[in-house]
């Protein structure tokens, strides 16, 4: 091994560092319109930060699947692992360049975030209410995106945010959630998390 | 909201929906999904050059050259956007059988997306979305119709589903086969 630093995220599988390259290069893209919808810095930082992780983990995954092809066969098909690892990449690398445009002066983009507000794929910001049985349960438990189609981007939590929630992120009470799906399953999600009614419960299959 | 507004919403829809689109198809290895990602970038393109020719015709005229720069880089990372998804659709249709050490290893959501064309006799043909409740039924959202060449993106309860519509959803896997069939007309919609 060359001195010098040893790269991150050797120590993932060739499969643990894609899924997570596909999960950030999705959650950039979101967080990149919300922190021009918002004009938010807190969220247009987050999304730098992601991109720098993201170089990383496109550095690795070039050096773990270099190491695991073996024959001709490998290589065919590693080759399109890493054409989807550039992908997101490149996915990333945009969410980068949108958030840039938070530079522009906020008098002289005025129609954008009036624009992304009437998107049709919209975010919207939603706030688990205290009676909302939503709370204290996990959003992997509950099955939030199977049962209203909106994807949790962001939580909010007092003065702290946590971005791209993991399925064992526990919700809980004032907790003011960053979510992106269609108008329909933004009602549906309001009427479980202002407690007006209770999440279903499905018995196991 | 202006023409130029509502043609960049349309590139914003149309490539968030390329890239679910893309990466599904790469999950589930759906070739279909894939080849709707394809037919999308095409649309992206024609859009795109519109958009540059009319901001190119504002600015000349004497419009705000600050917010004509602002509309073209947004352009052009919603692009890169609708390009990437294009390059996984790209892989996907190769059909290159996944290697071992990746095999399955999107596969951890459990949320799918699936397409079903609306037959003349389905339940779903001529009634909106609400009426029929299909997310309540089926637990599928529809995220998109095609109808003809043209999309309607993030329909609502309001929408009236036509005979011959694409309908493309997303939801858990097990709700896709009741899904194709309402579509296709071989299951009914439950009576209230």
């Amino acid at each position: 091994m060359m001195e010098g630093e040893v790269p991150e995220f050797l120590d993932l599988s060739v499969r643990e560092i894609l899924t997570e390259m596909k999960d950030i290069s999705e959650v950039m893209v979101d967080l990149a319109y919300a922190s021009l919808m918002f004009d938010s810095e807190d969220i247009a930082q987050k999304v730098s930060e992601l991109e720098a992780e993201m170089d990383n983990l496109n550095y690795a995954i070039k050096i773990k699947t270099l190491m695991a092809a073996r024959t001709r066969e490998d290589a065919i098909q590693l080759s399109g692992m890493l054409q989807v690892a550039a992908a997101a990449e490149s996915i990333s690398n945009a969410a980068g360049d949108l958030v840039k445009l938070q530079s522009v002066d906020i008098e002289r983009r005025p129609f954008l975030s009036f624009m992304l507000r009437e998107s049709e794929e919209k975010i919207r910001m939603i706030t688990v209410s205290e009676k909302s049985d939503m709370s204290n349960r996990t959003i992997g438990d509950l099955g939030v995106e199977a049962e209203t189609g909106m994807r949790i981007i962001a939580i909010k939590r007092r003065q702290r945010w946590i971005y791209d929630p993991e399925p064992e992120t526990k919700l809980k009470a004032r907790d003011t959630l960053i979510v992106r799906g269609t108008k329909d399953g933004y009602e549906r999600l309001a009427e479980f998390s202002s407690g007006r009614s209770h999440w279903p419960e499905h018995e196991e299959g | 909201m202006q023409e130029m507004e509502r043609k960049l919403l349309e590139l914003k829809d149309t490539s968030e929906l390329m890239m679910d689109l893309a990466y599904s198809s790469l999950l589930y290895n759906n070739h279909d999904i894939a080849e709707e990602v394809i037919f999308l970038e095409g649309m992206m393109d024609e859009l795109g050059n519109e958009i540059q020719k009319m901001v190119i015709d504002q600015s000349s005229q004497g419009g705000d050259v600050m917010k004509s720069l602002v509309v073209l880089r947004l352009q052009m990372a919603m692009e890169e956007i609708a390009d990437a998804a294009a390059s996984i659709a790209d892989v996907v249709l190769r059909g290159v059988p996944q290697h071992p050490v990746v095999q399955m290893s999107l596969r951890d959501a459990d949320v799918v997306i699936s397409r079903a064309a609306v037959a003349e006799g389905s339940d779903l043909a001529g009634r909106t979305l609400g009426d029929v409740k299909l997310s309540s039924i089926s637990g599928m959202f529809a995220i998109a119709i095609k109808r003809g060449k043209k999309y309607i993106f993030g329909p609502s309860r309001t929408t009236r589903v036509e005979a011959g519509d694409m309908i493309i959803a997303r939801g858990p896997e097990d709700g896709e086969k009741y899904f194709a069939q309402l579509a296709s007309g071989d299951e009914r919609v439950p009576s209230e």
